[in-house]
């Protein structure tokens, strides 16, 4: 598809083509335009890692702006100090892994049972389900629904809800009926029954968008925030490590207040080599992290994954 | 469902009925109001049966004080636990039953059995608590309240109707034969396997509905919710008279279909974006754009606030070089300032978002016919005539369909943006509808209304499925297709 689009182009333009003053002008705007808006995507990316490496006292007295300098890691070191941040990594990390592996399973299966249209009531489960994609009941009956479920202040409130993800059950769907259906039938007369044909066939072959749903889950677990605030409230040892951020970003509070006064680093040594903003910016890098280490596998899946959404409309 | 097939496969009406009172059994667990083992106030109103079961710490720290003070034996509260546990798992048999009863004869016949046992073992657990309530009503601390709980009354009623209703099946029901075997046809198979799901899907999208009611009930700060004041639309009339809610209403709308317009008036910016994209011939600045635009979308809000806190705030790099240039004389923390808070949040979130919706756009233009292009530069159309004639009525279906679902989403901008931005100063202008419904129900400093703020939400959600059908009307009339 690629090459070929390239190949007209260069027919199109290079051959029927002159290219004016006028498109030559058009270019320079338009090159120069992308080249920022791309700068300023990725300054802040780049800014908050050079402040987080470079010399603290620097760092402090503003002189690090575009070059780091004096670059060492203590700071990410000394993060193993600051209270709670790494129960928090843990309830990220499970919610992530555990959320995410349950979702693609069960969506994976649902997505499946969906296009068989021997099912009983098949039109109306579809719907079912599907519709609860475009309303909600609204988020104080949503949150007293969670806590007559005693799904507030348990870990279970973070994973159950998002087991059934209406999108992608409708991406799914719309995948598997592009599977040919012989293959399908090839072992239901040898017969195998549903189980093992979803298991054995359909299952292998969905690989492309199972891993698309799941980068989806997994992005939507590690960045959710508003769950850990509203159903946790009660148990600070659930917050994810997104809602610690934001206390810590928006914490006044002195830096001795975020550290543990324990441990073999005295609290004498920690204030003096950091401050309060730089524990703050680490905490971001760290959270931001994860996503750009996936994010260059994440990248030809979804793609796909939004143009099948697409398709549905 | 033919004449001819219900000779073989025909079910009774009593099955009929059978099976629906097994779902009215099932479904009234959930139903915090019939629970049938709440024989005392002391049991939390808002637990459902199935809560109370699953949470046993908790009945039993509710009732340890009395039980500390020998008001009441550990052995009652064991015995009420206990019994409780057995009951919900005869109800799951009867579940199972019902499962069965979809199956081949004899699968429906060892339903059946499972069914009657389960029914009557039932009935019998349930009558086991009534030693519990006649301890609770004799007990001498009064603060035990107890009570008797019309979901026993249900329970009991819902378990003989159940054992009976399988009782006469079971003797209306052909003898079955050698050649009669355990199994179920696919499509009850298929929906047996599609249940659990459904019934997730229900507990956790459907059943909030439910808490619609509580828009109707009387409430005071301090003390938990309660469903003991029906007052009908008290808080409908509350929210148009009382002053203080109608001008927050009125400026939390204007917040909100403001940053909603901003948004929709500049619904075609992706479109561009991946346009003028398409302009640029080499592939690998492409590539690299694309990569590096779409990052932002990947990250949470809470991550660009934090951006925004290294960037702007008192020690920030704005700062840092305004004071250089002499432009500032001392730092400012620029996140503490009301001033264009619209403007500022529609930068946050098109910084964010451009890239990522302009991708579904990149990949319109690719669907586009080459021959088209070619067709039109042998006619002589320019670059621009290419664009504005090819390329963007090609990608202008996907507007459309994009833009009448943002139309319909108007009032949702979703609260995790604002809440994060939000701060004492900008709390004005930066509050959408989500986050006052949110700051006014359960938030932090708010007034903790629940029935207003379930009101607020409940009012919110009628208009978007509205606003959501009409649109999809719309573009059945025009596009002939439907959005949804």
């Amino acid at each position: 598809m690629k090459s070929r689009n390239k190949k007209i182009k260069r027919g199109s333009t290079g051959l029927l083509y002159k290219r004016t003053v006028g498109d030559v002008i058009f270019d320079i705007i338009n090159y120069t335009f992308f080249a920022l808006f791309t700068l300023c995507c990725f300054f802040p990316f780049y800014y908050l890692f050079i402040n987080t490496i470079s010399d603290n006292e620097l760092v402090r007295t503003g002189q690090i702006l575009w070059i780091p300098r004096g670059i060492h890691f203590k700071n990410y070191i000394s993060l193993l100090n600051v209270n709670s941040l790494g129960t928090s990594v843990l309830v990220s990390v499970g919610r992530t892994v555990i959320g995410t592996a349950l979702m693609v399973a069960a969506t994976g299966f649902i997505g499946y049972l969906v296009t068989k249209h021997e099912m009983f009531g098949r039109k109306f489960i579809y719907r079912f389900l599907i519709v609860t994609m475009y309303f909600n009941a609204g988020l104080i009956p949503w949150y007293l629904n969670m806590s007559m479920l005693g799904l507030t202040n348990n870990f279970l409130g973070y994973i159950i809800p998002g087991i059934v993800a209406p999108y992608n059950i409708i991406l799914v769907k719309t995948y598997i009926e592009s599977i040919p259906a012989e293959l399908e039938e090839s072992a239901a007369i040898d017969g195998a029954g549903y189980w093992v044909r979803f298991t054995k066939i359909v299952w292998p072959l969905s690989k492309p968008i199972l891993a698309t749903i799941a980068i989806f889950g997994a992005v939507g677990h590690w960045n959710s925030f508003t769950d850990s605030m509203i159903l946790m409230s009660g148990k600070p040892e659930l917050y994810t490590l997104q809602y610690r951020l934001y206390i810590y970003l928006t914490s006044t509070s002195n830096l001795s207040k975020l550290m543990n006064s324990g441990g073999n680093v005295s609290k004498a040594i920690i204030e003096s080599t950091l401050n309060m903003r730089t524990v703050k910016l680490t905490v971001a890098m760290v959270t931001i992290l994860p996503i750009l280490l996936v994010y260059p596998f994440m990248q030809r899946y979804f793609t796909k994954g939004i143009m099948m959404g697409a398709v549905k409309g | 469902m033919t004449k001819t097939k219900v000779n073989r496969n025909s079910v009774s009406k009593y099955m009929i009925a059978l099976r629906v009172f097994i779902i009215f059994a099932v479904v009234f667990t959930l139903i915090p109001a019939l629970n049938p083992a709440r024989m005392s106030e002391v049991i939390n109103r808002n637990d459902a049966f199935v809560t109370m079961v699953l949470s046993r710490a908790k009945l039993y720290k509710e009732f340890s004080r009395f039980v500390k003070k020998s008001v009441i034996s550990q052995g009652t509260i064991n015995l009420l636990y206990f019994a409780s546990l057995l009951i919900l798992l005869c109800i799951i048999a009867l579940a199972a039953g019902w499962c069965m009863s979809l199956g081949t004869k004899r699968l429906q016949k060892l339903g059946l059995k499972i069914i009657i046992i389960s029914s009557f073992l039932g009935a019998l657990l349930l009558t086991l608590l009534l030693p519990v309530y006649s301890e609770f009503s004799t007990a001498s601390d009064k603060r035990i309240k107890p009570m008797f709980p019309i979901g026993f009354v249900v329970f009991l009623c819902l378990f003989i109707i159940t054992a009976v209703l399988a009782i006469v099946t079971m003797i209306k029901m052909p003898k079955l034969t050698e050649e009669d075997k355990y199994g179920m046809e696919p499509k009850y198979k298929l929906f047996l396997m599609v249940l659990p799901f459904v019934i997730l899907c229900f507990v956790f999208s459907y059943l909030p509905l439910w808490g619609w009611r509580y828009a109707f009930f009387e409430y005071k700060p301090g003390i938990p919710l309660s469903m003991d004041k029906f007052v009908g639309l008290k808080w409908f009339k509350f929210l148009f008279r009382n002053q203080a809610t109608r001008s927050d209403i009125v400026r939390v709308m204007k917040n909100t279909l403001a940053m909603s317009a901003l948004g929709i008036g500049t619904s075609f910016l992706p479109m561009a974006f991946a346009i003028f994209l398409n302009e640029i011939r080499s592939n690998k600045y492409k590539k690299v754009i694309q990569t590096v635009t779409t990052i932002p979308n990947f990250i949470s809000w809470v991550l660009v606030y934090s951006f925004a806190f290294a960037l702007f705030s008192t020690d920030g790099f704005l700062n840092t070089i305004l004071i250089k240039m002499g432009v500032l004389e001392q730092g400012k923390n620029f996140l503490m300032s009301g001033e264009h808070i619209w403007l500022k949040m529609w930068l946050w979130g098109t910084w964010k978002g451009l890239g990522w919706s302009a991708i579904i756009y990149i990949a319109g233009i690719t669907g586009i016919d080459q021959e088209l292009y070619e067709a039109a530069t042998v006619d002589g159309a320019n670059r621009f005539q290419r664009m504005w004639h090819i390329t963007v009525p090609g990608l202008m279906p996907t507007f459309t369909v994009l833009l009448l679902l943002s139309i319909a989403n108007i009032l949702s901008n979703g609260m995790d943006q604002y809440f994060v931005f939000k701060n004492s100063v900008n709390k004005d202008t930066i509050e959408v509808l989500d986050l006052y419904v949110y700051t006014l129900g359960i938030g932090t400093g708010g007034a903790g209304n629940i029935p207003l703020a379930t009101l607020v939400g409940m009012l919110k959600s009628i208009i978007s499925i509205v606003l959501l059908m009409g649109a999809n009307r719309i573009s059945k009339a025009f596009r002939g297709e439907s959005i949804i």
